[in-house]
């Protein structure tokens, strides 16, 4: 695993504590006498931070796991499972896929790494588009009509078995050590 | 901002050398393994010596073959043509004369232009976890100086993604943006209250005089009300002092951008003798951190009370970085800094270019607003939720800044060695990424004088509109940290403005060139009607 995407992972790993939970905490053991932290909606959103949330009072069943098929650059099949209301990156990082390069700005929608290519059929399945997701799939590399970014895919049951293809890696114009392990 | 940082006093050529040769020897295995393009592949090669040629046979090419311009007709172009404030379009005319690839000198400082679409996109995608835009020495000097954290702008490496880690899980998420909503309409009312003032102290009752003003002040007042969860007062007709006091260190740090430039290129030992430059960016960056420590503090002694009292603490974005601690303080008055300063000129410039547009395009304007009332109606006012229903809202954001991209041009260090355009760009090369001239070509964008935001309207989706030839907030994980709250600023107050007014021009404003000044901004001040629509 290159250096690149280690350092990615060990930074995925400590974000992945829902600001909610850790705000809680930090006060709880801080301060006394005070009982809760409540903070607004606008900082308690998307797939990993519900699902850290709800994980910690109601454990899932393993069978309540969603199946997912990677294909991945040199065509190898991985089969990863994730929780619903996880997404397709999240399941990425918590299985520890070694795609390199994949998810660099952490499902926030600033990239296009986390680009993955579906069957038409799971295409159609995916749920619709945002704005903000087309114009970031277009300035993914080798985009097809049935690309999508894996942060904006939030598992469901009916997503069970589905493939989805890491795109070519894109051209890699850097010439230096570390890049070719 | 990456622009004004670009004097590196090194000697550059001697370290070209010493790069070139180095990398060359020590990693053809590596060169020949990791190049996985055709084009840019270079031949096997034994041990010790450098490649010539890629696979296809074409020569990798070193610096010194790269065309571009002389250092000297540089410096008479920069130094007495005043050439900084043409950047955007000297990098036209260079693009057209040198081709999509050229180096120019600035000094001791050589800097790589990329300025085709395709390369920008692989410069880009080439980028590793921390990307550095440009020198910041002297904003870290300043720093040190008087024992202040940096920023997301002036942090590079660990430190600037440990930061960057910690804010985009706050403020990128479009999602989590949309909630700051209601928050944002809360100073459109005072925008609008401001504009009928403005306009009721005109003779003809319509003219608002330099629109930029106004648009200043509604950036500085959203900005505040998302980042401090407190309003400064900048659109009511008397502005608290202190409020004044930051707009004054703002325009000290804007209008001397050149003097922060060289602030940052003067040698030290020549501050004694020309002591001005490096004294008033300390000042300005004095006035712009005591404002924001002042904010937070308050925020703080706020949080601290309720806690004391067994309250419930309950707030925004600047709570929750108190509550949280993942930064500790001295980084959250940096951040909070660095970005109401990012904020603020870069939003208004563009909505003074927005309104601008549409005031000399009324066609254009009428569409938008039978977008707006079929979607909306005439008095509803919107939300977050409501804009992927006006897409041409949203093209109309897109191409005022394809047309005037706030940043005319980023830059970035090499961190790598590259081969772009079949060059060799050894590792620690400033690049210029050009972005003002892959939106103005015609390549890219059919008749690109021409502002139509239907241009970025798709009929489905999987039609694809755009590529990198546009890309005002830049791409990946260095790029515009604050791109969704300046989209969410700027959508929700255009359309608020057009819902209520025809914007037309004033007799006083004819055509406005745009010039460079650190920001791509208007030249003269805009003059502007607002006419109000009956329902």
């Amino acid at each position: 695993m290159s250096l690149v995407t280690l350092t990615r992972r060990l930074l995925n790993l400590s974000a992945q504590g829902s600001p909610l939970r850790r705000s809680a905490f930090v006060l709880a053991s801080d301060t006394a006498g005070l009982k809760r932290c409540s903070l607004p909606g606008q900082l308690q959103a998307c797939c990993t931070r519900q699902r850290n949330v709800s994980t910690s009072t109601q454990p899932l069943r393993a069978d309540s796991k969603v199946t997912i098929n990677f294909i991945n650059r040199d065509g190898e099949k991985i089969t990863a499972k994730g929780s619903p209301g996880e997404s397709l990156l999240d399941v990425v990082i918590n299985q520890d896929l070694d795609f390199d390069g994949f998810g660099a700005c952490e499902g926030t929608l600033a990239c296009s790494t986390c680009h993955l290519i579906f069957d038409e059929d799971v295409y159609k399945k995916l749920g619709p588009v945002t704005d903000e997701e087309m114009d970031m799939l277009d300035l993914a590399y080798g985009l097809t009509d049935t690309s999508r970014l894996g942060c904006q895919i939030c598992l469901t049951r009916s997503l069970d078995g589905i493939t989805a293809r890491v795109p070519d890696s894109v051209t890699d114009i850097r010439q230096s050590e570390d890049v070719s392990s | 901002m990456a622009l004004q940082n670009k004097i590196l006093l090194l000697n550059y050529k001697g370290y070209l050398r010493e790069v070139f040769n180095r990398s060359f020897a020590s990693n053809s295995r590596a060169l020949y393994k990791s190049a996985r393009n055709e084009s840019l592949r270079i031949t096997e090669i034994e041990d010790g010596r450098e490649p010539e040629r890629s696979v296809d046979g074409t020569r990798i090419r070193s610096l010194k073959e790269m065309p571009g311009p002389s250092a000297i007709s540089n410096l008479i172009e920069f130094f007495c043509r005043d050439g900084f404030s043409r950047i955007h379009e000297i990098q036209i005319e260079h693009s057209k004369k040198y081709g999509k690839i050229f180096k120019s000198r600035f000094g001791p400082q050589l800097v790589v232009s990329i300025a085709g679409r395709d390369l920008v996109a692989e410069v880009l995608r080439a980028e590793g976890v921390a990307p550095q835009r440009g020198n910041m020495e002297s904003w870290q000097e300043y720093r040190d100086l008087r024992g202040r954290s940096t920023g997301l702008i002036s942090a590079e490496g660990e430190d600037w993604l440990k930061m960057r880690s910690v804010l985009r899980q706050l403020i990128m998420r479009p999602k989590d943006v949309a909630q700051f909503s209601d928050d944002v309409n809360g100073v459109i009312v005072d925008l609008i209250k401001r504009v009928d003032t403005l306009r009721s102290q005109q003779p003809d009752g319509q003219t608002v005089l330099n629109i930029n003003d106004l648009f200043f002040k509604y950036a500085m007042e959203g900005m505040a009300a998302i980042l401090y969860e407190d309003r400064l007062g900048c659109l009511e007709n008397k502005i608290p002092q202190k409020s004044q006091d930051y707009i004054a260190a703002l325009h000290l740090m804007f209008s001397s951008f050149k003097m922060t430039m060289y602030a940052g290129a003067i040698p030290k030992w020549l501050r004694p003798i020309i002591p001005r430059p490096w004294k008033e960016f300390c000042s300005s960056w004095d006035g712009l951190f005591s404002f924001s420590q002042v904010h937070v503090d308050k925020r703080l002694a706020e949080i601290k009370d309720q806690v004391a009292r067994g309250e419930a603490v309950k707030g925004g974005l600047l709570t929750h970085m108190l509550v949280t601690q993942e930064m500790n303080l001295e980084e959250i008055y940096a951040n909070m800094t660095e970005m109401l300063l990012a904020g603020v000129d870069t939003t208004s410039f563009t909505l003074s270019w927005a309104t601008y547009l549409l005031a000399r395009n009324p066609d254009v304007q009428e569409q938008i607003y039978e977008e707006i009332t079929t979607t909306l109606g005439h008095g509803t006012i919107p939300t977050a939720d409501d804009v992927p229903r006006l897409p041409l809202i949203r093209g109309l954001v897109k191409e005022t800044l394809r047309l005037f991209p706030v940043l005319p041009g980023n830059g970035r260090v090499t961190q790598d060695d590259l081969v772009v355009a079949g060059y060799f760009i050894p590792k620690g090369t400033q690049l210029a990424l050009c972005h003002y001239s892959t939106s103005m070509d015609e390549e890219n964008f059919p008749g690109a004088k021409d502002f139509c935001p239907e241009r970025w309207i798709r009929k489905d989706a999987t039609d694809r509109v755009d590529n990198f030839g546009s890309i005002p907030f830049g791409y990946g994980i260095r790029s515009c940290i604050g791109r969704r709250l300046a989209e969410l600023e700027m959508h929700l107050a255009l359309t608020q403005l057009i819902q209520r007014y025809r914007i037309g021009v004033c007799p006083f404003t004819d055509e406005v060139k745009a010039k460079t000044h650190g920001l791509l901004c208007p030249a003269a001040p805009i003059n502007l009607h607002f006419i109000e629509r009956r329902a």
